[in-house]
């Protein structure tokens, strides 16, 4: 009687070990997918320009990049600047077209007559 | 970073909220280590004082002083990293996994691979079946796109945005259609602080065979080819056009809802009214040709729900809804396109006209009143760049049409003529493309 159990029992437990291990394998089932991400292009590395080793003698340009009325800002830039660091002469400019407008001329005059910008300011 | 590569040293000072897109734009520009100077948010309209306070305070996201900051930025010696040059690769695996379903779908969640909404992860077997609604090769690219002009052009291969048509849910008979949206290279998710809107239309035989809807609900989520074909467009536009990352790439302050499916209708070109011609005809495509046409623009308002009187007379007024740095779509529903037809406009090219002359604008407020005339059209006309510089100089009292040229002003007819409303969008038509193309 004791053995007719025991093979009762040990049947029911090997249908429902089979029942989960069924389950599970079928809740896991890995699957394959393309990647939906684009190619960037490759970034190409450019070195940084070489540091002004000293500000005295040099003039250092202050860029108003044109959002609207944001001039206050490089104004006072070119304020406190002159007053802290007289040593350098500190030119205020606007660049000319919209800021996201590309400026030339402004940057060859930098690149002949400057030794360094300070750009801003976007909003 | 030109005046770097000019061997200027230069220090630009940004606002905070732009921190991560300023490092995001040097380092996809070449320059990774660029030194900014961070200054609190925003600047516009901000007294000098204030200003004077922020320069001589702390940089809200590094914490130094600004002022020294800046002169850091010109002085201090270069670190190796800084004077780095090569080249970074950046590509990407074909495939994905294995994983399942579930952790899948949480990947693309995590990584903002998608709207949000649940997509259908775009197995092989079923990007091989949305590819079986072209006959495109799968390596053959259709395009390039960007998130804006300051951010790097991503190109794409007709697999690619059948991956996104797969996730959209698209069947592979819209295939063709989203391709041609995709060949326009424009995004639908173009990144500024004031949260573009894309819209498309689509125009020809296309509409039908795939089952589009033009009538009743055109507008609203009752389609699977609407739904689908729109959505694609922003999947599209956020994996293959490099937008998205909201506070990195994706700047729109508030965003736009119509980017979810960018308002993806077609004309209802049955319901037309005589010598009214279709959108892509207006184009110079053939009436037989499927087109796709693509508008930017920022939303779309309820215009009137008008039962008697004269309609026209009702366009101007809400026309000045529209920035003028904007266009105009109006979404005429058939019953309205048939009373402004009896009212006398035999064409749709009538109607532009006389809305265009008819929608005028004080030029004291087109200079003031208009974040972006200021922004960018005001520079122009210093310049001495036409229309503005002779705008500039007509009389403070001057009148002139609110848009800047007619063209800039669209008319379609959408809808299932049960009620005489229409719908008033402020997008400007950018590019038309064949679908027939992409068969």
């Amino acid at each position: 009687m004791r053995k007719g159990i025991n093979w009762s029992f040990i049947g029911v437990f090997l249908v429902a070990s089979l029942l989960v291990v069924y389950a599970s394998q079928a809740e896991e089932a890995k699957i394959t997918v393309l990647n939906p991400r684009g190619a960037p292009p490759p970034i190409h590395l450019i070195p940084m320009a070489p540091r002004l080793d000293t500000l005295a003698g040099k003039t250092i340009y202050i860029v108003d990049a044109r959002f609207p009325d944001t001039y206050q800002l490089l104004e006072e830039i070119q304020r406190l600047f002159a007053k802290k660091y007289p040593e350098a002469k500190w030119v205020l400019k606007k660049k000319s077209g919209a800021y996201a407008e590309d400026d030339p001329k402004l940057w060859a005059e930098i690149k002949e007559k400057g030794d360094g910008m300070i750009m801003g300011v976007g909003h | 970073m030109k005046l770097e590569k000019m061997g200027v040293p230069t220090a630009p000072v940004v606002t905070m909220v732009f921190a991560e897109l300023v490092k995001k734009v040097a380092y996809n520009g070449g320059m990774p280590n660029k030194r900014f100077t961070f200054v609190p948010h925003p600047i516009v309209a901000v007294p000098a004082s204030v200003c004077r306070d922020y320069l001589q305070g702390n940089d809200p996201i590094t914490g130094k002083i600004v002022i020294q900051e800046i002169i850091e930025a010109l002085t201090k010696p270069l670190t190796e990293p800084e004077k780095k040059v090569g080249f970074l690769e950046r590509a990407e695996p074909r495939l994905l996994g294995p994983d399942t379903a579930g952790s899948l779908q949480n990947l693309f969640l995590k990584n903002g691979w998608t709207d949000y909404l649940p997509i259908v992860l775009p197995t092989e077997e079923k990007v091989a079946e949305m590819l079986k609604g072209t006959s495109r090769k799968p390596d053959e690219v259709v395009g390039k796109m960007q998130a804006s002009g300051a951010h790097p052009m991503w190109s794409y291969t007709v697999e690619k945005v059948a991956v996104n048509a797969v996730m959209a849910g698209a069947k592979p008979e819209y295939f063709p259609v989203i391709l041609a949206i995709a060949s326009t290279g424009v995004t639908s998710l173009f990144t500024s602080t004031t949260s573009f809107a894309r819209a498309v239309v689509v125009n020809g035989p296309i509409r039908n065979k795939i089952g589009m809807n033009s009538g009743i609900g055109s507008m609203g989520p009752f389609n699977h080819a609407n739904a689908t074909i729109g959505r694609a467009w922003t999947l599209v536009s956020l994996n293959l056009g490099g937008s998205g990352m909201p506070g990195v790439i994706y700047q729109g302050s508030q965003g736009s809802t119509v980017n979810y499916n960018n308002n993806c209708v077609p004309e209802n070109e049955e319901a037309l009214p005589s010598g009214w011609e279709p959108l892509h005809v207006q184009k110079g495509f053939k009436p037989e040709e499927s087109v796709v046409s693509v508008f930017s623009g920022w939303g779309i308002g309820r215009a009137d729900f008008n039962r008697g009187g004269i309609i026209h007379v009702q366009i101007p007024f809400f026309l000045q809804t529209c920035s003028p740095f904007a266009g105009a779509t109006l979404y005429l529903d058939p019953l309205v396109a048939v009373r402004l037809k009896e009212e006398g406009f035999d064409t749709k090219k009538d109607l532009v006209q006389w809305a265009y002359k008819s929608s005028l604008i004080p030029i004291e407020d087109y200079w003031n009143k208009y974040q972006l005339i200021r922004t960018f059209n005001l520079p122009k006309g210093e310049k001495g760049v036409e229309p503005y510089a002779s705008w500039l100089k007509l009389p403070k009292d001057a009148l002139k049409p609110r848009f800047e040229k007619p063209e800039d002003i669209t008319v379609l007819v959408v809808g299932g003529g049960t009620n005489p409303a229409w719908q008033l969008g402020d997008f400007k038509y950018i590019a038309s493309a064949s679908v027939d193309k992409w068969r």
